[in-house]
């Protein structure tokens, strides 16, 4: 190309050249470290508190904020119920037996709905149905979900994820935030005492309230009225 | 059910003008004293700048707790570019011992009906929700009748009264969470999310539900508005001291427990007496105003008025409109820790100085309680109500310090019984369980 021979080689040598009295991008890494790139947030790890249980509380907080819908997660919640789910891109185990599977032909089960009772979904999409399908009425659609099984399966979560575009980890944090919505069956009373316990229903605080008024001997207000003993 | 507490006669009534009628729902007959008038007046007359400009000369002030003027909000809410905007009736009335709202709701269904359809002219809304319990089964029923009627008479839905506004009133149930009682949290909940109340600014006049321009307001406040509108700013500014208007109030003591509708600035004292009087022997030690988040105030406060800035100044709020009289049964720091412990359970658990800094707060009550407090307990009690106040997301996570802190501020002799040397004088707790041999 050029018309001066040599020239080329020049430029080469030059660039060489330059390179040589730049500064070094090396760091000595334990000495000197590098500001990391700003969007860069770390690995994701769960932190221990001095009794060797997880901090988490399986609040999904951080799934709703996670903006690529990396994080989630599963496990026991703060009131004691055990409540796993899967997410999808994280189990890759389960992910390449799965690939395994379809390629040998045979029927992929879906782990997410394994380790729950079977239930008939078919009534959570007649109320999907009715309520059109949008997130605006989600609590409405839970409450009606939960009328018509008498709690709210994991399943049936996952099924309006599915058909309404709504995030699970949304579902799932309005479900348990809102003291009337439950994940267990009816039966198992020994858990809804425990929920009770841990956080107390208006008419006992109503309750408490009349017996501290009343000086504390739990008696209420109607042991007060009397005469002073 | 609650019953109402008889008040002096010369005290003024706008908010239970209509609570005797035979039936609440009885379209005709509230509109023969004066129902829908004000919507009418609003309407024809005013325009909704004109509205706007009434409720302003009115100094309405919202009667949910904040206090914050409701023309504010109205105003921000009709400026704001918007396709739709909302009107939100907060009847939800969170506070386990006040039934104010509920009280309103089942006795005038019809003042907060026209209230919000007011609102929803004046802003230029199309929707308004009227967001009730879904305990409160007859409220619901009586507020659907009472919207129903109102259609049919033309006050609601499809070009009100000729004005080419349209307007669809709806009531919509909502339960599970004490938090539900703020607005950004209500907001949440019929968006059919988590109940967490959101940072402000964008306040929901300018933002709110579905990201829309909405005025939420106390069902009081909106029942208050149809009053002005019908007899003019002036005659409601010149009812109560310092805030204008009246409020309902659930007193509560030992004798018994009612609602009554007092002006604002009204001296605690006269309040007070409205629950009758103490068993034989006993006296006042300590008055909660404003429900679980409440302060207490002793005895000699009593001449505070139930506005408020009064309020505010001496460590109270008017919150849900509950006062609870205790009186020398009750053992002051028994009573703020029943109150935390409440505060905390309920919090919902968005921000870490509410979620843990609460719990932490209990924690010191129940140390102080079981007579095991630690030397730096108060000064800890201190610095962590100042900084729970200051990284507040929303009121619950400020107020609920209030009954510990109210409670030190002028309770400190009964607490340093329990501190210094583990007696209760109420004889409520017992915090001697450690020294139990040592002490008597």
């Amino acid at each position: 190309m050029s018309l001066i021979p040599g020239l080329g080689i020049v430029g080469g040598m030059a660039v060489t050249l330059r390179r040589f009295f730049e500064p070094k991008v090396t760091v000595k890494y334990p000495e000197d470290r590098r500001d990391p790139p700003h969007k860069f947030r770390g690995r994701l790890q769960l932190l221990y508190d001095e009794w060797g249980t997880l901090k988490c509380e399986t609040c999904f907080q951080c799934a709703q904020a996670c903006p690529i819908e990396c994080i989630d997660m599963g496990g026991m919640d703060t009131r004691g119920r055990y409540h796993v789910h899967w997410g999808p891109p994280e189990t890759y185990g389960e992910r390449r037996e799965e690939s395994a599977l379809r390629r040998s032909g045979r029927t992929v089960p879906d782990p997410a709905y394994r380790p729950f009772a079977a239930v008939n979904l078919g009534r959570v999409d007649a109320i999907l149905d009715e309520f059109d399908h949008d997130p605006a009425h989600m609590l409405g659609i839970l409450e009606a979900v939960q009328a018509a099984y008498g709690y709210l399966p994991v399943a049936a979560l996952k099924r309006i994820s599915n058909l309404t575009g709504a995030w699970y980890a949304m579902i799932y944090g309005t479900a348990s935030y809102y003291a009337h919505l439950r994940f267990e069956p009816p039966t198992a009373t020994e858990q809804v005492a425990a929920v009770n316990a841990h956080r107390p229903p208006e008419a006992a605080y109503l309750s408490a309230l009349d017996a501290s008024l009343a000086g504390g001997s739990g008696g209420g207000r109607s042991a007060g009225t009397g005469a002073p003993n | 059910m609650v019953e109402l507490l008889a008040t002096p006669p010369a005290w003024p009534t706008i908010l239970l003008e209509r609570a005797g009628a035979k039936d609440p729902t009885d379209l005709d007959a509230a509109v023969r004293t004066g129902a829908f008038e004000g919507l009418r007046r609003s309407i024809r007359d005013l325009g909704p700048t004109g509205t706007i400009a009434t409720i302003a000369a009115s100094g309405l002030r919202g009667r949910g707790g904040g206090g914050y003027p409701a023309a504010e909000k109205w105003r921000t809410a009709a400026q704001a570019e918007a396709p739709r905007r909302y009107v939100v009736a907060n009847g939800y009335g969170a506070d386990p011992a006040a039934a104010t709202d509920r009280y309103l709701l089942e006795h005038d269904p019809f003042s907060v009906v026209e209230g919000a359809a007011i609102a929803a002219f004046a802003i230029g809304a199309s929707d308004a929700i009227i967001a009730v319990r879904t305990e409160a089964t007859e409220s619901i029923r009586r507020l659907e009748a009472a919207i129903g009627a109102a259609e049919e008479a033309g006050f609601l839905g499809f070009d009100v009264l000729g004005s080419g506004h349209d307007l669809v009133m709806s009531v919509r149930p909502v339960q599970g969470a004490y938090m539900l009682g703020e607005e950004t949290v209500l907001l949440k909940a019929l968006e059919g999310k988590r109940g967490q109340p959101e940072q402000r600014p964008p306040y929901p006049a300018e933002r709110g539900l579905y990201d829309m321009p909405t005025v939420v307001n106390n069902v009081q406040t909106l029942a208050s508005v149809p009053w002005i509108v019908r007899n003019g700013a002036d005659a409601f500014a010149a009812i109560g001291a310092r805030t204008n208007g009246t409020i309902l109030v659930q007193v509560r003591t030992p004798a018994g427990d009612g609602i009554a509708e007092v002006a604002l600035g009204t001296p605690l004292r006269e309040i007070v007496a409205l629950g009758g009087k103490l068993p034989k022997g006993r006296s006042i030690k300590a008055v909660l105003i404003g429900g679980p988040s409440g302060g207490l105030l002793p005895p000699d406060l009593l001449d505070t008025g139930y506005d408020f800035e009064s309020l505010r100044a001496v460590g109270a709020h008017v919150g849900s409109g509950s006062v609870v009289v205790a009186d020398d049964r009750a053992c002051v720091v028994d009573l703020a820790r029943l109150l935390t412990r409440f505060c905390a359970s309920e919090a919902c658990g968005k921000t870490i100085p509410c979620r843990i800094g609460t719990r932490r707060l209990v924690e010191i009550a129940d140390r102080v309680i079981d007579g095991r407090p630690r030397p730096t307990d108060m000064t800890l009690l201190t610095d962590l109500s100042a900084d729970i106040v200051a990284s507040a997301l929303c009121d619950h996570e400020r107020l609920t310090t209030l009954p510990l802190a109210s409670g030190m501020r002028y309770f400190r002799p009964e607490l340093d019984d329990h501190l210094l040397r583990s007696s209760c004088p109420a004889g409520v707790c017992h915090p001697i369980a450690v020294a139990a041999g040592a002490a008597s």
